[in-house]
């Protein structure tokens, strides 16, 4: 199983009573509540996580996108992504991603992504999510009955741009372009891996599962609540005749990792509070942008009230610490309560990339590198032996990571 | 009987408002399309383009006759009508506004119902409480399929209006020929009274909303009625 180590990028410094005087994290957030020195050290010391991480031995490094947002600092993770390409030489670089249908035209996905891959030599992974609603319809206002069908056409176009040969004209429903020729193609060919991040959406399984691309079930509520995600998506995986490999799936998992279980659970607290009850606090009417959801999924929606019960709980605040413990939200404790918990799970739901989230709230640099380096040394190792009969096929060419990298050594 | 063609608004059509009714029983014989998306029926897929919306509409309209119609349009049905008369002015014999969508003023956006989960939306369309035709919309399909349809005709309007109900029709309102009533809600929030002034004014509903026909149905349908009688 490959270990990749996922940065929200959260702002640190969310008052207190956030929650209480704020209608939401996202989309219409105070801009004043954000201060540009706060920022600028943030952004030097989470960067500097993850260059860390690779040194502490994960396998890939993972970044992602989102607008208007007080737990996403990352408009623009390409920007993020180009700075680990020079700094780091092992980990996969992976972008999960761009919201295709936010990019006009979505070419400058192929020609951004095509430099992120060329600049480290072949270590790029190709996100291509949606983006949530909160992103793409009220923060960019894209209409959300058309989102999915201008991010499909999107992926097309940018597929064809990486592998073809030639100059070539695209005559699509959204874009329209004489001349495609992105300068440089991807250093992989035909193009980097892509792996898809997905919600649960009932279409988003088929269309990875028919397109061979990775599934990432990308949720901040854990291993447990996942379940049903998981399970719809490897049903569509046999649906569509093809093998459960489980590198077809990433997971994203918040952990923290200490000496004991009684030091995880004093350390991890705070931060974890954070996130949940002040970086999460969504005004719910910007989850429910009317198209956003397919047919399909909204009708499956009406029968399962498992998201909508966590949501619901969100919306009013009222996770405890022993929440978000109990039902796999964060996964604390000593090294091998973490290992134990995150092999059952990661064997149950068959997962091969697992995106560890060590830094999450307004956790501190010192304890995210403690964090960090406690899971590389102390967790990893054994779980990274997990699924180790199956090939990843979809592991980036040049990528190798893997091991802990001695830099006195080279 | 000369014939009304009535085109629904932003939360679709579940029976004929009160106002409207009042029309009716004035000896009009009032017509509405069945326009899919808002029929809440499976299968829809929202068109790639607006402009994609009036071949839908404009098809709809066609299955119903011929025309001409006086055509009343209200809320997202008045921004159809109006884009109706001006590019097919033969089949419109004079047109009814009732605080038509189609423009915006960012100084004074007024709310963003699409801002908020689908089971509050409906109090901001009303001034008063919301009707049982809307409390019970698409109910009459069952308990698993009556969300489905409700979604369906939500993503239908909001593909047509998103953002902002803003396309443009402000530049085109000149080639507006045929005589008209604008009608506008004093309370409604969702498209403020003020953009009145973009359709070069309006008579103001007291103590309405935006869904006028049912917080005003006598006012509103009185005012109908007698516009269409100086028509005819």
């Amino acid at each position: 199983m490959k270990m990749m180590w996922f940065h929200l990028m959260p702002y640190p410094d969310l008052p207190e009573n956030f929650n209480k005087e704020n209608r939401s994290v996202w989309v219409d957030i105070d801009p004043a509540l954000f201060d540009a020195e706060v920022m600028a050290d943030t952004y030097d010391k989470y960067i500097g996580q993850l260059v860390f991480a690779e040194d502490c031995g994960f396998d890939g490094i993972c970044v992602n996108e989102h607008h208007n947002n007080g737990y996403g600092l990352m408009p623009s993770p390409n920007l993020i992504a180009s700075i680990l390409a020079s700094k780091t030489s092992r980990a996969a670089i992976t972008v999960l991603g761009n919201s295709v249908a936010l990019y006009n035209p979505p070419v400058r996905i192929a020609e951004e992504f095509a430099m992120l891959d060329v600049m480290s030599r072949g270590r790029l992974v190709a996100g291509f999510p949606v983006g949530t609603a909160m992103d793409t319809c009220y923060s960019y206002s894209e209409n959300p009955g058309t989102l999915r069908q201008k991010y499909a056409e999107g992926i097309d176009l940018i597929r064809q741009a990486w592998s073809a040969e030639k100059v070539f004209a695209f005559n699509g429903k959204f874009t329209q372009l004489r001349t495609v020729n992105p300068v440089p193609r991807p250093m992989q060919k035909p193009g980097p891996p892509i792996w898809i991040p997905g919600g649960g959406s009932v279409e988003t399984w088929d269309y990875c599962a028919q397109n061979d691309f990775v599934y990432g079930a990308l949720t901040y509520y854990g291993y447990k609540q996942v379940r049903e995600t998981v399970g719809g998506f490897w049903d569509r995986v046999d649906a569509n005749g093809k093998d459960r490999n489980p590198h077809r799936l990433a997971l994203t998992q918040f952990i923290g990792v200490a000496d004991t279980d009684a030091e995880a659970q004093k350390l991890y607290r705070e931060p974890a509070e954070y996130f949940f009850n002040r970086s999460l606090h969504v005004h719910p009417g910007y989850t429910d942008a009317p198209g956003y959801t397919t047919e399909a999924s909204t009708r499956a929606k009406y029968k399962s009230q498992v998201r909508a019960t966590v949501r619901a709980k969100q919306a009013n605040h009222d996770l405890t610490w022993e929440e978000m413990v109990e039902n796999g939200y964060v996964v604390i404790g000593s090294p091998d309560t973490v290992r134990e918990t995150l092999e059952a799970a990661c064997t149950e739901l068959n997962v091969g990339h697992l995106c560890t989230m060590l830094q999450f709230g307004n956790m501190s640099d010192e304890l995210t590198r403690y964090n960090t380096q406690m899971f590389g040394d102390k967790v990893a190792p054994a779980l990274k032996t997990l699924h180790a009969g199956w090939d990843d096929p979809w592991w980036p060419q040049y990528a190798v990571g893997g091991t802990r990298y001695d830099k006195a050594r080279g | 009987m000369p014939d009304v063609l009535y085109l629904f608004g932003i939360y679709g059509h579940p029976e004929l408002s009160p106002a409207m009714k009042a029309v009716e029983a004035a000896g009009y014989n009032v017509v509405v399309p069945s326009v899919p998306g808002f029929d809440g029926k499976s299968g829809f897929t929202a068109p790639e383009q607006y402009l994609d919306w009036y071949t839908i509409w404009w098809d709809a309209i066609d299955a119903l006759g011929s025309g001409p119609y006086h055509v009343v349009g209200a809320s997202l049905g008045g921004m159809v009508a109006a884009e109706l008369a001006i590019l097919r002015p033969e089949i419109v014999t004079s047109v009814s506004l009732l605080a038509p969508f189609g423009t915006f003023d960012a100084s004074n956006p007024g709310h963003d119902i699409y801002a908020e989960v689908s089971a509050k939306r409906p109090p901001y369309l009303f001034a008063k409480d919301v009707p049982d035709a809307f409390v019970n919309r698409f109910a009459e399909l069952g308990p698993e399929e009556f969300p489905v349809a409700r979604y369906l005709c939500d993503t239908a309007a909001a593909n047509m209006l998103w953002p902002f109900g803003e396309r443009g029709l402000g530049k085109r309102l000149h080639r507006i020929t045929q005589p008209r009533l604008t009608l506008w809600g004093e309370l409604d929030v969702v498209s403020p009274v003020g953009l009145a002034q973009k359709w070069g004014g309006a008579e103001v509903i007291a103590g309405a909303g935006h869904l006028m026909e049912w917080d005003a149905p006598e006012e509103v349908g009185g005012k109908l009625i007698e516009f269409l009688a100086a028509q005819d």
